[in-house]
């Protein structure tokens, strides 16, 4: 099979799979746990032995990517939805990650999720997210990107409100989806002015040459513009600079999901499509400087917040978002070679944290044991070079978790609820009290 | 003008018109709903044959109706009809026990009757009588007690009247004389659009129907999108200058109401009242998608007109038998919980209301791409009006999911059935289009695009006058 089938079937099999999974049962079938476990074994090792043979015929070949073109998805008047694939130096590993966490996670599952009412649920989910993290990896422009991006998104919601039965989780999913949804706004937006001003939204007309060192094709004001909307859609999805608000609060999810999703796959998104775009981030001083600058903010705040968290899974957040944020900061400083091996590193080690979280506690006294009843705290070293007041001023910060939420509702969820109940008085017979 | 081969408007109409007449005088749901769906599916099979008819021939202007010479069909208006006709049977077959006696159903019989006689209309005076004919229901009270629902009767007749008074103004019934409008003519048939399709400031109309109102006969209502033909019906006219500039400012008015509602519904949590402000909203894309003025607008608003039907029929319908189930949902204290018992009915909400906010691998994500992406063409912000506004939307849907299907069971719900046969395979039929459409977006598009253009072609010939 030539490796443009393989990647179309790569990219296929999960999206079908849900599509036949969901259609079965809504109509009225269901599949047993075991029937499922081995479909989902099956499948992830299927899809890891696929993108391993496509890298090899890459090598083997000595082609540095795989550029497939379906012509238009959908095309009216001179606009075309473009459907292209892009494999290369940069998508492949992202690949490989993917289909080697999400089977790693799907096999854990099984057994973590066994019996619970939400087990077919929760593998219809994988199979979605495995689909559009892939298309989101395989996208050869930034139009059919944004299609993944979405597939992802609403998956990672519907995982935080996996407990549904629990009021908690079910806030938590939609505060989420809110921040997505707004974040997501700034890469439409950076799409369509891509469309507007230069006429193309594929990573083939933005830029020439091979991943790393590709150049950028677009300049000008309109090209800092639209690296900016998409530092800030990035920063949505891996949870940045203003919108780093919503990992933490996607630990409500099941332990599986929190792996894949949040310590693995969905938060890597924004980073990919930075180093995607590091040329047009290069190119502009303005740029650059964010990305920097909400690299090392975020991640000294996940630190700091980190050093403080009670739980293990909040604690692992906020340790993601820091690495994330040096991530961010080690793109913007043009180390995009340093900032995809670091990706695969952190996805790898975070997915295994992730998943011996609820056993961390007998893990860590199992380890004290061993080392006589004693192990050495870290950091604080550091901590004592700060002045006392400093170091309570941070604690309390750390603490209030920065007052994100605090800031949030206070300066943007209050005003727009104060603005929806005042347009309560444009409408004519409508007496009852609003929820404001 | 060629005729079709067999009287299929008039077949519709009347399969319709003696549904109507048998349903009113049938009494219990278990009579009235199998006559009411027999009648249904033949006005579908007519209508089926005149638009596939009509989409055979996409260059001809239209095919008169052998029987009454002053109806047609043509691409514009074949695609609508045939969705409105499988959209009456989908209410007739899922609309619970309750909403389904002689007359309930008599009464949507009705309302699609007049919505089919309007798209079918030939000229103005038919069209004017379809508006009118729609109201009526609503007007007698044909399903039920009128409390809380003088608001709509008003602004449902305000319309009418609007409408009546303009092709009295214009002293002509045929449709291409638009091109010779006086303003106060065209000044009255925008304020009969505005009006009818709650156009901010009065879509206060339809959330108050949504509410007080029979909430799936006002769906069959909402989802006939009269406003949006008499708009597209108007474009393809070749319209005077200070026509276009007045429906620029319509496209205008029909994009603040679509961010306007979109805000408002933060503030609401009936889930009646938040599911009608999600609807408005999307529903302004089409008349904002039409006035782009451009073929990417104009057919992403045609095919956002089959989204928003599906969709929000299908989020309507789920709506209405949860609050058959439970009665609670009305107006819910604190999450209602019902994915539980109910998961299947909590996934086909889901869905719709995703199709509806333009999830990708769904129709609403293509036909909201061409949009944006027209709207964009013709007028940068409106384009990241529409974003915003989407964006709003989606997460007042996902409030409304997590209200109705999210959360702790209240304890008094032992147990409530999941979506019953009668009504799972309607629903999917619906989810099915979406997502098909959504994956084979060419299909959708190949229905709408030669409507697009003849109305592209038009407004261009205007602008080069």
């Amino acid at each position: 099979m030539s490796p443009e089938k393989i990647i179309l079937s790569v990219v296929a099999l999960p999206g079908v799979f849900f599509l036949l999974l969901g259609l079965v049962w809504l109509l009225g079938g269901h599949l047993s746990e075991r029937a499922l476990s081995r479909l989902t074994r099956g499948a992830y090792a299927l899809l890891t032995l696929a993108v391993a043979s496509i890298g090899l015929k890459m090598w083997q070949a000595g082609t540095p990517s795989i550029q497939l073109s379906l012509g238009d998805w959908f095309h009216v008047d001179h606009y075309g939805y473009p459907l292209s694939f892009l494999v290369d130096r940069l998508s492949l590993p992202m690949m490989g990650v993917t289909v080697v966490l999400a089977g790693i996670v799907g096999s854990f599952s099984v057994r973590y999720l066994h019996r619970d009412p939400g087990f077919y649920r929760f593998f219809l989910l994988l199979h979605l997210f495995t689909f559009g993290a892939l298309l989101v990896f395989t996208a050869g422009s930034l139009d059919l990107l944004m299609a993944g991006w979405e597939i992802v998104g609403i998956t990672a919601v519907m995982l935080v409100g996996f407990f549904q039965y629990r009021r908690e989780p079910v806030r938590n999913a939609l505060r989420v989806f809110g921040i997505y949804r707004i974040a997501d706004v700034t890469l439409l937006l950076a799409i369509f002015l891509a469309h507007h001003w230069f006429g193309t939204a594929a990573w083939t007309g933005m830029f020439r040459g091979e991943w790393p060192g590709h150049i950028n094709n677009l300049n000008g004001t309109a090209a800092t513009v639209i690296a900016v909307l998409l530092i800030f859609a990035a920063s949505g999805k891996s949870s940045q600079g203003p919108f780093c608000g919503w990992l933490p609060r996607a630990m409500e999810g099941p332990t599986p999901s929190s792996a894949v999703f949040y310590g693995a796959i969905s938060v890597h998104a924004g980073a990919y499509l930075l180093l995607r775009i590091e040329p047009l981030i290069r190119s502009s001083w303005v740029a650059t400087g964010l990305v920097i600058f909400i690299g090392l903010t975020t991640a000294i705040l996940g630190t700091l917040v980190h050093r403080t968290c009670a739980d293990a899974k909040t604690s692992l957040a906020y340790a993601s978002q820091t690495q994330l944020g040096i991530i961010f900061a080690e793109i913007g400083l043009g180390w995009t070679t340093l900032a995809i091996f670091h990706i695969i590193g952190h996805a790898m080690v975070r997915t295994m944290q992730f998943l011996r979280a609820p056993s961390m506690l007998h893990d860590y006294h199992r380890v004290h044991a061993a080392a006589g009843g004693h192990l050495d705290p870290t950091g604080e070293h550091y901590e004592s070079l700060l002045p006392k007041s400093v170091q309570l001023w941070l604690y309390r910060v750390a603490l209030g978790r920065g007052f994100y939420d605090s800031i949030v509702d206070r300066f943007v969820i209050a005003p727009v609820k104060k603005v929806a109940g005042a347009l309560a008085l444009f409408e004519l017979g409508h007496s009852d009290k609003t929820d404001v | 003008m060629d005729s079709l081969s067999f009287p299929f408007l008039t077949a519709g109409l009347a399969s319709l018109l003696v549904g109507a007449g048998i349903c009113l005088a049938s009494g219990s749901a278990k009579v009235a709903r199998p006559r009411a769906l027999l009648f249904g599916f033949l006005s579908l099979l007519g209508f089926l044959a005149a638009g596939l008819q009509a989409m055979a021939v996409p260059h001809a202007p239209g095919l008169l109706d052998s029987f009454l010479p002053w109806l047609d069909v043509d691409t514009l208006n074949a695609v609508p009809m045939i969705f409105l006709a499988a959209l009456t049977l989908f209410f007739i077959l899922l609309a619970p026990q309750r909403d389904s006696d002689g007359r309930q159903l008599g009464g949507m019989l009705l309302i699609a009757l007049s919505t089919q006689l309007s798209y079918a209309a030939g000229n103005l005076v038919v069209m004017m009588v379809g508006w009118w004919l729609a109201s009526v229901p609503f007007i007698l009270g044909f399903f039920g007690p009128m409390k809380g629902q003088k608001l709509a009767q008003g602004f449902l007749i305000a319309s009418c009247v609007a409408f009546s008074a303009s092709v009295l103004i214009l002293h002509t019934v045929e449709m291409q004389d638009l091109s010779h409008v006086s303003i106060l003519a065209f000044s009255l048939l925008i304020l009969a659009v505005i009006l009818r399709k709650g156009i901010f400031p009065f879509h206060s109309w339809l959330v108050s129907a949504f509410e007080h109102g029979p909430l799936l006969p006002t769906a069959l209502l909402f989802n006939g999108h009269l406003g949006a033909l008499l708009i597209a019906r108007s474009e393809a006219t070749s319209l005077p200058q200070t026509a276009r500039h007045a429906l620029q400012i319509l496209g205008m008015a029909a994009l603040v109401t679509a961010l306007v509602t979109s805000l408002r519904g933060f503030a609401e949590k009936k889930p009646r009242r938040l599911l009608a402000y999600i609807c408005v909203s999307q529903a302004s894309f089409i008349l904002a998608g039409l006035a782009t003025a451009n073929a990417q607008g104009i057919t992403g608003a045609l095919i956002h007109w089959l989204v928003v039907a599906a969709s929000s029929s299908g989020l309507i319908a789920v709506v209405r038998v949860i609050e058959v189930r439970i009665r609670d949902a009305a107006d819910p204290a604190d999450y209602l919980g019902l994915a539980v018992k109910a998961p299947r009915l909590a996934t086909f909400f889901l869905i719709f209301g995703l199709a509806l906010a333009g999830l990708p691998g769904t129709l609403g994500y293509c036909a909201e791409d061409l949009l944006f992406h027209g709207s964009l063409e013709s007028h940068p912000w409106l384009g990241i009006a529409i974003v915003l506004a989407t964006a709003f939307n989606a997460i007042n849907l996902i409030r409304l999911f997590g209200v109705l299907f999210l959360g702790v069971l209240p304890k008094h719900v032992i147990d409530i059935p999941d979506a019953l046969p009668r009504e799972r395979w309607p629903l999917v039929a619906c989810v099915a289009f979406l997502i098909l459409g959504g994956l084979l977006p060419t299909v959708a598009i190949s229905w709408r695009a030669p409507a697009a253009r003849a109305m592209t072609e038009a407004i261009g010939a205007n602008s080069a006058h």
